[in-house]
C-alpha cells in the first residue's frame, strides 16, 4: 500500500517535470528564431502615467527597428533604481542603459561602471541640444549621458488669491518678499517651498554670482552670494512670509489649500497639480522671477547612461535608442505626453509643440525657463554632499541653526568630501 | 529516532536532516556576517571588483570621530529605553485584561494583533496623517483639551516621541500574544491555593504571576531589545526617507543605510554594523546572566 503510494507520487512528479520541460523547450524555439534582434535592457524609475508614456516611446522605437529591441524595466522610484544599480554592479548583472542624474555620473565613472558615449553618438554628438543640457552630459571632457526626462524649477500662482489681495505676478524675488510683508496681516504666506529649498537657494546664489561648488571644484558655501541668498530665504521663512512643506514633502498641498499665493516647485509636478488642485481654483505657472536683477533656475530630472559591461552590439543598439530619444520628433512627442521639457531648441520652436503650448499654457513656464537654466557642479561624492546640503537646510529650518554657522560647517564638510575622493 | 543510540551513523543521519536549514543559514546569515566583519577592516577597497588594497582600523576611527555616529548611538539608546519598558508594561497590562475577559477576547486579540501584521509603510502613512501639524488627528484631540498643536514630525524635540509612540503601538500585539501564552501556562491551582490563604489579587499577581511569567517576560524583553536596536523601517517610512528633523531620529541602522546607499561608504557602513552587533551582543549577554538568577522556569 505504502510503496504503491510512493510509486504513484514519483510517476506524477516525473510526468509533471517532463511536461513542463517539453513546454519550455517548444517555447524556446520561436525565441531562438527571433534572436537575431539584440535586446537592450533599460532600467528606469518612472511610474504611473510616465511609465506608460515611456512604454509607448519604446514600442515606437522597436517598431522602427530590425536589429535592436529595447526592453524597459521599471525599478520602482528613483532611489530604488539607484540602489538596484549598485547591487547589480556588484553582482555584474547591470542593464545596458538606465536613467541616472548627471550628478551621479562622476561616481559611476570613477567606479568604472559607465562608458563614454563619444564614439557611439557619431560626429553630430549632442548638436542642437540645449547648451545647458549638453554641458551637464559632459564629465571630464567626455559625454557620459544624454538628457532624457528633464524638468526645471518653476513658480505656480493662485490667480484667485492674487485678484483678492491685489497682487501682481512678481518680476523679482524682492517683490515676493514685499508681497509677503503685505500679506502678513491677512495670515497668508506669499510663497511655499518644498520641504527643502536647496534648489531655489542655489538659483538665487547663482543669480547673485556663485553656485555652491564652482567649476574648479572649490566649495563656495561661505561666499557672499551663497550666504546672502540663504539669509534672504530664511528671513522670509522666519517671518512666516514663506512656508516650507515639512511632512508634506511637496508644497502643492499648502498651495492648493490657499495657505500661500505662490509655490516654487518642479515643472514635473504640473501633472500632479492638475490632479489635486480643486477644479474651481484658477492657477497658472510662470518662470522663476529674477534676484538681484538676474534669473536662474536649476535643471532637474534624469539623463540616460550606458554601462561598460554591455557588449559592443548592445552598446550600438543603446546609442541608436538614445539618438532616437533625443531626435526632434521623439523629444516633442515625449514632452507632450509627460510634461518634461523638449531637449532641443528646434523641437521647442516647432509648430507642433507651439500648438501644444497654446492648448496647455501651464507647460510654457518650463520651456521659457530653458534659456536661463543652470546645473549644479557635479563631482565624485555628490550624493554625500547633497545629503549634507539637505540636512543643512533642515538644521536651519527645524533647529534654527544660525545661517553663518550652518554654512561654515557645510563648507568644511564639502571640502572634506571633495578632497577625500 | 531520539531513543536511538548515538553512533557515527545516527549522528550523520541527524546532520543530514539538519543540512537544508544549515545551508540556508550559512548562505544567508553566516556568510554575510563574516563578509561584513571582513569588510569593516578593509580600508582600501573596491566594492565592485572586490579588490582589497589595505586593511586596518581606519573605519572604526572614522566612526568614533563622526558626530553623526554619536547622534545615531544616542538616539538608538533613547529609542530602546523608551520603547522596551513601555511595550512590556503595556502589553502585560493588556494581556492580563484579555486573560480575564470571558467574551470577545479573541476579537480583541485580533484587533491588537492587526498592527503587527500590517506593513510598516502602511502604518507609517496613517501615523504620518495622525501626527500632521496642520490636519493631524492627534493635534485635533489635543486641541479638545486645550493643548496647543504640536509639530510632531518637524520639531526635533517631539520627533523621537512620535517615533516611540508609533513603535510601541505597532509592537504591542505580538508581545500580548506571548504574554497570553505565558499566562495560560500558569497552573490555576496556585491561585486557588493563594486565595485560600487569603492573598488578595495584587499579592497573587506579585507572588504568583510575576515570578511564573518571568520566562515569558525574559523572552519578550530580549526580543524587544534586539528588535529596537535594529529600528530602521519605522524611521524611514514615518519621516519619508529622512532621519527626522535635524537627525532627531537618526538611528544606528539608519546611519548604516545612509553610509551604504547614499554616501557609498561601504566599509564604514560595515564597521557601524559591527559596532551595532557588539552592542546587541553585550546587552544580550548581560540579560542572560541576569536571567540565570531571576528567571524561574
Amino acid at each position: 500500500m505504502k510503496t504503491n503510494f510512493w510509486k504513484k507520487l514519483i510517476t506524477v512528479v516525473l510526468a509533471l517535470v517532463l511536461s513542463v520541460g517539453s513546454v519550455l523547450s517548444t517555447s524556446s524555439i520561436p525565441t531562438q528564431a527571433a534572436h537575431k534582434k539584440t535586446t537592450i535592457v533599460f532600467w528606469h524609475g518612472l511610474n504611473g502615467p510616465y511609465r506608460k508614456s515611456l512604454d509607448t516611446v519604446v514600442a515606437d522605437f522597436n517598431k522602427s527597428q530590425s536589429q535592436y529591441k529595447v526592453v524597459a524595466k521599471a525599478q520602482g522610484n528613483y532611489s530604488a533604481l539607484q540602489q538596484k544599480i549598485m547591487a547589480a554592479a556588484k553582482s555584474q548583472t547591470l542593464p545596458v542603459i538606465s536613467q541616472a542624474t548627471y550628478t551621479a555620473v562622476p561616481d559611476y565613472a570613477k567606479d568604472k561602471l559607465i562608458a563614454p558615449l563619444d564614439s557611439y553618438l557619431g560626429s553630430a554628438k549632442l548638436k542642437g541640444i540645449y547648451p545647458a543640457f549638453a554641458q551637464s552630459s559632459k564629465y571630464q571632457g567626455k559625454y557620459y549621458s544624454v538628457p532624457f526626462s528633464k524638468s526645471t524649477r518653476i513658480m505656480y500662482y493662485n490667480q484667485d488669491l492674487m485678484d483678492k489681495y491685489n497682487i501682481k505676478k512678481p518680476a523679482s524675488w524682492e517683490e515676493i518678499q514685499k508681497d509677503g510683508q503685505k500679506l502678513k496681516s491677512k495670515n497668508i504666506a506669499a510663497l511655499t517651498f518644498d520641504k527643502s529649498f536647496d534648489q531655489e537657494w542655489e538659483g538665487l546664489a547663482k543669480s547673485a554670482g556663485s553656485t555652491f561648488v564652482d567649476s574648479k571644484l572649490k566649495p563656495q558655501l561661505t561666499s557672499k552670494p551663497v550666504k546672502n541668498s540663504a539669509k534672504f530665504i530664511m528671513n522670509m521663512v522666519n517671518k512666516k512670509e514663506a512656508l516650507t512643506a515639512g511632512e508634506d514633502l511637496y508644497g502643492d498641498k499648502n498651495f492648493t489649500s490657499g495657505k500661500s499665493i505662490f509655490y516654487v516647485g518642479s515643472s514635473a509636478g504640473i501633472a500632479t497639480m492638475k490632479q489635486h488642485a480643486p477644479k474651481s481654483l484658477k492657477w497658472g505657472t510662470m518662470p522663476l522671477p529674477s534676484y538681484k536683477g538676474k534669473k536662474a533656475t536649476q535643471f532637474a530630472g534624469n539623463d540616460l547612461v550606458m554601462y561598460k559591461s554591455a557588449s559592443k552590439k548592445e552598446k550600438q543598439g543603446a546609442a541608436a535608442f538614445m539618438k532616437y530619444l533625443i531626435s526632434k520628433k521623439t523629444t516633442i512627442k515625449w514632452a507632450k505626453m509627460t510634461g518634461y521639457v523638449p531637449v532641443r531648441k528646434s523641437a521647442v520652436e516647432s509648430s507642433e509643440y507651439q500648438n501644444f503650448l497654446k492648448k496647455d499654457p501651464t507647460a510654457k513656464a518650463a520651456v521659457d525657463s530653458l534659456p536661463f537654466g543652470f546645473q549644479s557642479t557635479a563631482f565624485v561624492g555628490f550624493s554625500e554632499f547633497r545629503n549634507d546640503l539637505v540636512s543643512t537646510v533642515d538644521n536651519m529650518l527645524t533647529q534654527h541653526k544660525p545661517v553663518n554657522q550652518a554654512l561654515k560647517d557645510l563648507q568644511s564638510k564639502t571640502k572634506t568630501i571633495i578632497n577625500q575622493k | 529516532m531520539i531513543n536511538q543510540k548515538k553512533n557515527w551513523k545516527t549522528t550523520l543521519q541527524a546532520y543530514l536532516y539538519l543540512l537544508p536549514m544549515l545551508l540556508v543559514l550559512l548562505v544567508f546569515c553566516i556568510y554575510p556576517i563574516v563578509q561584513s566583519f571582513l569588510m569593516s577592516i578593509y580600508t582600501k577597497y573596491d566594492f565592485f571588483t572586490n579588490k582589497v588594497g589595505a586593511i586596518g582600523w581606519d573605519n572604526f576611527r572614522y566612526l568614533f570621530a563622526d558626530p553623526d555616529f554619536y547622534i545615531a548611538l544616542k538616539n538608538t539608546l533613547i529609542f530602546v529605553f523608551g520603547v522596551v519598558p513601555l511595550t512590556i508594561v503595556l502589553s502585560l497590562i493588556i494581556a492580563l485584561m484579555l486573560n480575564k475577559l470571558r467574551w470577545f477576547s479573541s476579537l480583541f486579540r485580533t484587533i491588537y494583533f492587526l498592527p503587527f501584521v500590517t506593513s510598516t509603510v502602511a502604518i507609517a502613512m496613517v501615523w504620518n496623517w495622525i501626527y500632521h501639524s496642520n490636519y493631524g488627528f492627534l493635534n485635533y484631540l489635543l486641541g479638545l483639551v486645550g493643548i496647543q498643536p504640536i509639530n510632531w514630525l518637524n520639531d526635533p524635540h517631539y520627533a523621537m516621541w512620535a517615533l516611540i509612540i508609533m513603535s510601541v503601538w505597532k509592537g504591542l500585539g505580538f508581545n500580548i500574544i506571548l504574554f497570553l501564552v505565558g499566562l495560560n501556562n500558569i497552573d490555576n491551582r496556585y491561585y486557588q491555593a493563594a486565595a485560600i490563604d487569603g492573598a488578595n489579587s495584587w499579592q497573587q499577581f506579585l507572588h504568583i504571576t510575576v515570578p511564573l511569567l518571568s520566562p515569558t517576560t525574559f523572552l519578550v524583553t530580549v526580543n524587544e531589545i534586539i528588535v529596537s536596536f535594529k529600528v530602521f523601517d519605522q524611521v524611514f517610512a514615518l519621516f519619508q526617507n529622512s532621519p527626522g528633523p535635524s537627525k532627531a531620529c537618526l538611528t544606528l541602522v539608519y546611519y548604516l543605510y545612509q553610509k551604504f546607499y547614499i554616501e557609498n561608504k561601504y566599509t564604514i557602513a560595515a564597521a557601524s554594523g559591527v559596532i551595532l552587533f557588539l552592542l546587541i551582543l553585550v546587552v544580550t549577554l548581560i540579560q542572560l546572566s541576569y536571567s540565570r538568577r531571576h528567571v524561574h522556569y
